[in-house]
């Protein structure tokens, strides 16, 4: 694979050269001289070079792009640190005289070369303009590489104070220039000619105003992406004075008792990693997000960690509904009898949705519980039968696993509807 | 093994997390230098050059890779020095990278004292130590279900991994997991280390995806 075509930072004029050769493969004085001899040929070297300084973005842009849609809060908030610390060592210096110079001289070079192949006489008289216009060109065109992300995020106007020197300065530079064209052949027969000129001159200011508008174009990009960074650093100020100092500001005042401390600490810790993992792209209505929710519940109840993994996802459907019920029995079992770590295991397969709910207490004799206690025969076995599931339990000494199983597939619908309504 | 303890560096940017970490660690580990940035940690790793290596994924310093970054700047001790990730990040390309970098286990900070001493030591014995929600992210990557046709075998579970990635995604311990598949705790270790080398090996789109964004391969 290429690497992708991008102005590198070093460079000799704008990184035109470098940058196609690295993406070509080829070394960069080869690339260099190709786009002299085409600047020769009628100049065609110099419209490639313009058009490609537009075009191409350098490479710090491309990584600032490349930026702008991070996974998650968390992410975002890392990068925003990290872009503050370099935008503050990293202010890129604004474009050299050694460049402009250069690009003068190529560009006069090229008037040159132009003028010859219009069969023009070459006389200081013609050179002169067409030199005036290339050092105004090249005033307005450096901007196009000046780095004034930095002055725009700080809000600074002194950046842009220059940016319109020097827009100014090129634009007088191309106007004089083109008048001195015209002033020195005003004879009748040129009369065609001149209004040629004034064309050209319109053209002239199109040329200085193309890299501009680019400029503030990507100017504007940048500024609103970090007035978004920035609104995203205060929202995450608010929330963890709303969440997470409220909560130990109350641990603090309950110290004394280790299981509220616990419980809030617990609560805390969920509340917060919700807001900074969950996966916006994921959605909300799943049966993992409703068993998460059920856990919560659980853990807030009794204050024992629930630990939930969930592989795969399936929507949340009036059957898996069931699957979250019985679920959630299980998990108040598991609370209220056995307590200590509960795990809870979620994976959805194409079939079937299974469930399995698991504590280490000390166990229980399934068959010497009472007729009356509902808990485990109706809310868990019998709802999940109803459904056209099924529920197991394996109880030990070290510990009972429920586990509750469900068959996805769309047809058995109705069937588990039928039987629900024979049911109730 | 209880007699000989382990040389352990810690690596975490809270000095609060690394003095209670100590605390909670039992007499068969021994603490021998701790580390705050990645630069710290590497220079701390190189002069102590300890068995066991526990690393935050999220470190100051570097270039900002954290725990993976550390791991980069160690690669030529990876054969003596292991690392176990610790984290309270539960984020899927935090877990990734880390252990593509080379960690053999990834914990989350919720762990007890003693959990985490059996971890350091069963790293320490050269073995991976998985959490349940590693193994979890284990078997969504490769794909829940078995009928999954993939043709490299580094990108595909056996049965028997599968069913052992499910019951430690359930809470099952290793030796829990041993005696239910009726196997030995020693098989359940070789699966898991299997599974390990596939997760760092594999070259699977849901695995890649992170470490290319993170510019890691």
């Amino acid at each position: 694979m290429r690497p992708p075509l991008l102005r590198p930072p070093e460079k000799v004029v704008a990184g035109v050269c470098s940058g196609l050769a690295v993406h070509l493969g080829m070394p960069a004085g080869t690339v260099r001289l190709l786009m002299v001899v085409l600047a020769l040929v009628g100049g065609a070297g110099v419209v490639l070079y313009g058009w490609l300084w537009i075009m191409v973005p350098t490479a710090e842009e491309q990584a600032a792009a490349g930026d702008r849609n991070p996974r998650s809060v968390a992410e975002n908030f890392a990068r925003y640190l990290q872009q503050g610390q370099q935008s503050r060592t990293g202010a890129a210096g604004l474009i050299g005289s050694r460049e402009i110079l250069i690009g003068l001289a190529l560009l006069g070079l090229a008037a040159t070369v132009v003028a010859q192949a219009l069969g023009a006489q070459i006389n200081l008289q013609l050179i002169f303009p067409f030199a005036v216009i290339a050092a105004g060109a090249v005033l307005a065109w450096s901007q196009l590489d000046a780095s004034r992300k930095a002055g725009l995020v700080a809000g600074a106007g002194a950046d842009r104070k220059m940016g319109l020197l020097r827009l100014a300065a090129g634009l007088v530079l191309v106007i004089a220039g083109f008048l001195l064209v015209v002033s020195g052949s005003i004879t009748w027969d040129v009369l065609l000619a001149a209004s040629l000129a004034s064309l050209a001159v319109l053209a002239g200011i199109a040329l200085v105003l193309a890299p501009w508008a680019v400029r503030w174009w990507r100017a504007f990009q940048a500024e609103r992406a970090g007035r978004i960074r920035q609104t995203e650093r205060a929202e995450i100020a608010a929330h963890l004075h709303d969440s997470v100092l409220q909560t130990l500001a109350m641990i603090q005042n309950r110290a004394g008792s280790e299981a509220e401390v616990i419980k809030l600490a617990r609560a805390q810790e969920r509340e917060l990693r919700q807001w900074l993992y969950a996966d916006p792209e994921k959605g909300t209505g799943t049966l993992a997000d409703a068993l998460k929710g059920v856990a919560a519940e659980v853990e807030d109840a009794y204050g024992h960690p629930v630990d939930f993994v969930a592989v795969g996802t399936a929507e949340l459907t009036v059957q898996s509904s069931a699957l979250v019920q019985a679920a959630r029995a299980a998990l108040f079992n598991a609370a209220q009898h056995a307590g200590g770590q509960i795990s809870l295991y979620l994976e959805c397969g194409p079939e079937a949705a299974e469930v399995f709910v698991r504590d280490r207490g000390a166990g229980f004799d399934p068959d010497a519980i009472p007729q009356d206690r509902l808990g485990l025969r109706e809310s868990i076995i019998g709802r999940m039968q109803r459904h056209g599931g099924t529920a197991r339990i394996r109880t030990s000494p070290t510990g009972t696993e429920i586990h509750l199983a469900l068959p996805l597939a769309g047809a058995d619908a109705p069937a588990g509807q039928q039987k629900e309504a024979e049911n109730t | 093994m209880a007699a000989e303890s382990i040389d352990v560096v810690v690596v975490d940017d809270h000095a609060i997390f690394r003095s209670g970490l100590k605390a909670d660690l039992d007499a068969r580990i021994n603490v021998v230098a701790e580390a705050a940035t990645v630069e710290s940690a590497v220079a701390a790793i190189r002069s102590a050059s300890p068995q066991v290596v526990l690393l935050d994924v999220h470190l100051p310093g570097g270039s900002g890779g954290g725990g993976a970054e550390v791991i980069a700047g160690c690669a030529d001790l990876l054969a003596s020095t292991r690392f176990l990730a610790l984290s309270v990040s539960d984020a899927a390309e935090d877990v990734v990278t880390v252990i593509r970098a080379g960690a053999r286990g990834y914990v989350t900070k919720t762990i007890s004292g003693a959990e985490i001493s059996d971890a350091v030591v069963r790293v320490a014995g050269g073995d991976a130590v998985f959490s349940p929600r590693l193994a979890g992210f284990v078997l969504d990557a490769f794909g829940a279900s078995t009928t999954v046709s993939v043709d490299d075998e580094l990108d595909r579970l056996s049965v028997r991994e599968r069913e052992v990635m499910r019951l430690i995604a359930r809470g099952y311990s290793y030796k829990e997991v041993a005696r239910e598949l009726f196997i030995s705790v020693k098989t359940v270790e070789t699966h898991v280390s299997a599974v390990l080398r596939k997760l760092q090996l594999s070259s699977r789109h849901e695995l890649t995806r992170w470490a290319a964004a993170r510019r890691l391969l």
